[in-house]
C-alpha cells in the first residue's frame, strides 16, 4: 500500500521532556485524520515533524514516499499547511498575499484566478484588496485556506484550523475538507474540536502524553461515544 | 534561482512598507551628502588658505625692500623674511579627511631654529578637533554599519515573530534562499547608497579618475560586506529581534568605540612617545643659554659640524649673525634625538595599529580610506621630513652671505628656495588594508554560514 503520510516509530525529545514516543502512523490518499489531545499532547510535533521544521531524534517520516529529512523542499511541494493561526505580510493585500505564497509555491496565477481562490475560501469581496493588517484573524485564516488550496497539494497539514473561524466558516471549511478530501487529498488534522473531527475525519487519533493511544474509525463511533471516549483517555 | 528574485522583489516591497527604514536611508543619504559638503569645503578652506601663502610672502618681501633699500645684512633678512612649507592636498583628501585637521598643512618658516617652527600651529577649536571630521569616510565607516544593522538585524526573527515563516518555509523553499534573497536586497540598498555617496563624491572633489577609485569602491563594499556577515552571525543565532537589535549594537560599540579606544592606550602604552612642548622647552633653553656661552664655544661646536665656514672671521663684536643662527641651529641639534624619537615613536604606533587592526575592521577601513586620500601620519611625517629639508635649503642658501659677509640685495630675494609638498597615496596600506577586510569578511560569513548549517533555522 502507498500511503501518502507515514510515520515509522517517530520519536521527538527535547532535553525536559518527551514530545512524542514511537509514532507509528499511516495515512492513504482521501482519507481525513483527525489527531485529538490536549496542549502538549504531541499532535503539533507530529505536524511539524511532517513539515520537517523540527528534526526527529530517532524514526522517520515520509511524504508521498519521500523522507521527510532527506527531502526537505521535495516534500513541500505536496504539503499544504494551515496553522493555528495564519500570520501573513500586513502591508500586502490578501490577494498579495495569495500570489506571493503561491508563486513560491510555483504557481503563476491570473488575478482572475486568485480572486476565484479567495471567493471560494470565503473572503469577502471587499477585502481582497485590502492590506491584510485590517484583517480579523478569521479572514486571515481564510486567505491561508484560499494559499492551501491554490496549492493543489496531496496533503493538507492543519493545526486548529478553524480556531478563529466562526460557526458558518466553520461549516464551509468543513465542506472544503470533504471536497478535498474526495478528489484525493489526504489531510491530518488537530484539532480539539471533536463534533468536527466526527464531521468531517474519516479516522480519529486520540494522543495523550507524545503517544497515539487509540486510532478509530468515525463512522464506527456518533459524537458522543468520540466524546466520552476521548474523556476516558483524558481522565485516565 | 526564481525562488531567491521573487523573495528579492517582495523584500523591496516590505522596505517600501517600513517607512521609518525609507527615512532612515534618506537621512543617511543627507548625512552622507552632508560629509561630501564638509570635506570639499575644509579642502577648499585649506587650499585657499594655501594659495594666499605667496602673496604674504610677496607682501614679506616688498616690506623688506622698504626696510632695507639697499644690500643689507643677510642676517636681518633671515630674520625678518618669512616662508612657508606648504602640504598641497590630494583631491582625495575632501572625501578622507584624516589627520588635516590636527596637523598643520603649512609651516611657517624663518631662519630661527627649526624644531619649535615645525610645531607651532594655528589656533584651532578643541572641541572641533575633539568632535572629529564629519566627511564620507566617517559616515562610511561609522554611520553605516549602524544602517546595516537597522535594516538587518530583525532579517528572519520579524517573521518568525510575527508568525510568518511557518508559512514561508512550508512552502518548497530552502531557509538559505530566504536568508540569501533578504541578505541580497539590504545589501543592494546599502552598497546602493554607499556607492552612490563615493561617485557623488568623487565627482563633487573632482578626484583623477585612476586606480584609487576602485580601491576606495573596493573598500567600501567589503566593509559594508563585514557588517553583514556579521547581521549573518547574529541571524544563525536565531534569537529574538531585541537580542539581535542589542547585540549587533554591542558589536558596533566594540569594534568602533571600544577597540579603537583600548588599542590606542595600548599603542601608547607600547610606543610611549616623548611630548611635543618638552623638545619645544629644551630646545628654547638651548637657544636661550646661547646668549651666555662663550661665541667661541658655540662656534667651535657650529664649525665642527660646518668645517667649510671654519675659516670665516673670529667674532669679537658683542653682536653677529652668523653666531646668533650658529647657536639657534645648536638648539636643533640639541633636541635633535627627541625630534627623531617623537617622529619614530608616532611611526612606530602606527606600524603597530596597522598590524592590529585586523581586530578592528572600522580602524582599518579608516586608516585605509586615510592612506588612499593621503591624509594619514605617514604622509605628514614625510612632509615634516620635506619642511626639514627645506630649512636646511634656506641654511644653505643664507650661511655664505652669513660667513662670507656677502651683502644681500633686492635680486637675491628671487633666488631663495621655495617649498611645496603634495600628498602621495600610500597605495600600499590601502591595498593592504583591502586584503585585510576581504579576510574579515571571509571570517565572518564562513562562521555565519557554519551556525546556519549547525542549527537548522526554526521558524517558530
Amino acid at each position: 500500500m502507498n500511503y501518502i503520510l507515514e510515520a515509522r516509530d517517530l520519536r521527538k525529545e527535547y532535553p525536559n521532556k518527551l514530545a512524542l514516543q514511537g509514532l507509528n502512523l499511516q495515512i492513504e490518499p482521501g482519507e481525513v485524520f483527525c489527531l485529538l489531545g490536549q496542549n502538549g499532547a504531541g499532535k503539533s510535533t507530529t505536524i511539524n515533524l511532517f513539515l520537517g521544521f523540527i528534526a526527529p531524534t530517532s524514526g522517520a517520516a515520509f511524504v508521498n514516499g519521500m523522507e521527510v529529512a532527506a527531502n526537505p523542499l521535495k516534500i513541500k511541494e505536496h504539503l499544504a499547511y494551515i496553522p493555528e493561526n495564519v500570520m501573513l505580510y500586513p502591508h500586502l493585500t490578501g490577494l498579495e498575499n495569495l500570489a506571493l505564497f503561491s508563486s513560491l509555491a510555483g504557481f503563476k496565477y491570473k488575478e482572475a484566478e486568485l480572486l476565484d481562490y479567495l471567493h471560494h475560501a470565503g473572503l469577502p469581496a471587499e477585502a481582497v484588496r485590502r492590506r491584510v493588517g485590517t484583517y480579523s484573524k478569521g479572514m486571515r485564516q481564510k486567505v491561508g485556506i484560499a494559499i492551501a488550496v491554490a496549492k493543489h497539494a496531496k496533503v493538507l497539514l492543519l493545526d486548529e484550523p478553524t480556531s478563529g473561524l466562526d460557526p458558518k466558516a466553520s461549516n464551509e471549511f468543513s465542506q472544503l475538507l470533504t471536497q478535498l478530501s474526495a478528489e484525493g487529498t489526504a489531510v491530518l488534522m488537530a484539532t480539539h474540536d471533536i463534533f468536527r473531527a466526527k464531521e468531517v475525519g474519516t479516522r480519529v487519533g486520540i494522543m495523550r502524553e507524545g503517544e497515539l493511544v487509540d486510532v478509530r474509525p468515525t463512522a464506527a463511533l456518533n459524537a458522543q461515544e468520540l466524546e466520552q471516549l476521548y474523556l476516558t483517555y483524558m481522565h485516565n | 534561482m526564481r525562488i531567491f528574485w521573487l523573495l528579492f522583489s517582495y523584500e523591496w516591497r516590505h522596505f517600501r512598507a517600513a517607512k521609518g527604514l525609507v527615512l532612515l536611508c534618506a537621512l543617511l543619504l543627507l548625512t552622507g551628502l552632508y560629509g561630501i559638503y564638509y570635506g570639499t569645503t575644509e579642502m577648499e578652506r585649506q587650499r585657499q588658505h594655501l594659495t594666499t601663502l605667496p602673496e604674504l610672502s610677496r607682501r614679506n618681501v616688498e616690506e623688506l625692500k622698504v626696510k632695507f633699500p639697499g644690500p643689507a645684512d643677510a642676517g636681518d633678512i633671515g630674520y625678518y623674511h618669512t616662508t612657508y612649507a606648504v602640504h598641497h592636498p590630494d583631491a582625495w583628501a575632501a572625501l578622507s579627511l584624516g589627520q588635516r585637521d590636527i596637523n598643520p598643512y603649512y609651516v611657517k618658516l624663518r631662519l630661527l631654529g627649526l624644531q619649535n617652527q615645525l610645531y607651532a600651529t594655528d589656533n584651532t577649536n578643541p572641541m572641533k578637533v575633539l568632535s572629529g571630521n564629519f566627511d564620507l569616510a566617517f559616515v562610511l565607516v561609522y554611520l553605516f554599519p549602524l544602517l546595516i544593522i537597522a535594516l538587518s538585524f530583525n532579517l528572519l526573527s520579524s517573521e518568525r515573530e510575527e508568525g510568518i515563516l511557518t508559512l514561508l518555509l512550508a512552502q518548497p523553499v530552502s531557509p538559505g534562499v530566504v536568508v540569501s534573497a533578504k541578505l541580497a536586497f539590504r545589501l543592494a540598498v546599502v552598497l546602493g547608497l554607499a556607492w552612490l555617496l563615493s561617485v557623488v563624491g568623487m565627482l563633487w572633489a573632482q578626484v583623477p579618475l585612476d586606480g584609487r577609485v576602485g580601491t576606495w569602491l573596493g573598500l567600501s563594499t567589503l566593509y559594508c560586506l563585514f557588517w553583514f556577515g556579521v547581521a549573518l552571525i547574529i541571524t544563525a543565532l536565531q534569537r529574538t529581534s531585541a537580542f539581535n537589535a542589542v547585540t549587533l549594537l554591542g558589536v558596533w560599540l566594540l569594534l568602533v568605540v571600544l577597540v579603537p579606544s583600548l588599542l590606542n592606550l595600548g599603542v601608547a602604552a607600547a610606543h610611549p612617545v616623548p611630548q611635543g612642548i618638552e623638545l619645544t622647552i629644551k630646545q628654547r633653553e638651548e637657544i636661550h643659554a646661547g646668549w651666555d656661552r662663550p661665541k667661541t664655544q658655540t662656534m667651535n661646536r657650529f664649525f665642527a659640524l660646518y668645517p667649510q665656514w671654519r675659516d670665516t672671521a673670529t667674532i669679537r663684536e658683542r653682536f653677529v649673525w652668523r653666531w646668533y643662527y650658529a647657536f639657534q641651529h645648536l638648539g636643533d641639534l640639541a633636541v635633535a634625538k627627541q625630534a627623531a624619537a617623537y617622529a619614530n615613536g608616532l611611526q612606530q604606533r602606527y606600524d603597530l595599529v596597522e598590524k592590529l587592526n585586523l581586530l578592528s575592521p572600522a580602524i582599518n577601513a579608516q586608516s585605509s580610506l586615510n592612506a588612499l586620500a593621503g591624509t594619514d601620519l605617514p604622509t605628514h611625517l614625510k612632509f615634516q621630513r620635506s619642511a626639514t629639508a627645506y630649512h636646511d635649503a634656506l641654511r644653505a642658501f643664507y650661511y655664505p652671505f652669513l660667513f662670507r659677509k656677502v651683502e644681500f640685495t633686492h635680486n637675491d630675494y628671487a633666488r631663495e628656495p621655495t617649498h611645496t609638498f603634495t600628498s602621495q597615496p600610500e597605495l600600499s596600506t590601502a591595498l593592504r588594508g583591502l586584503g585585510k577586510l576581504l579576510l574579515s569578511v571571509g571570517v565572518v560569513f564562513a562562521a555565519g554560514l557554519l551556525l546556519l548549517r549547525a542549527r537548522p533555522i526554526n521558524p517558530r
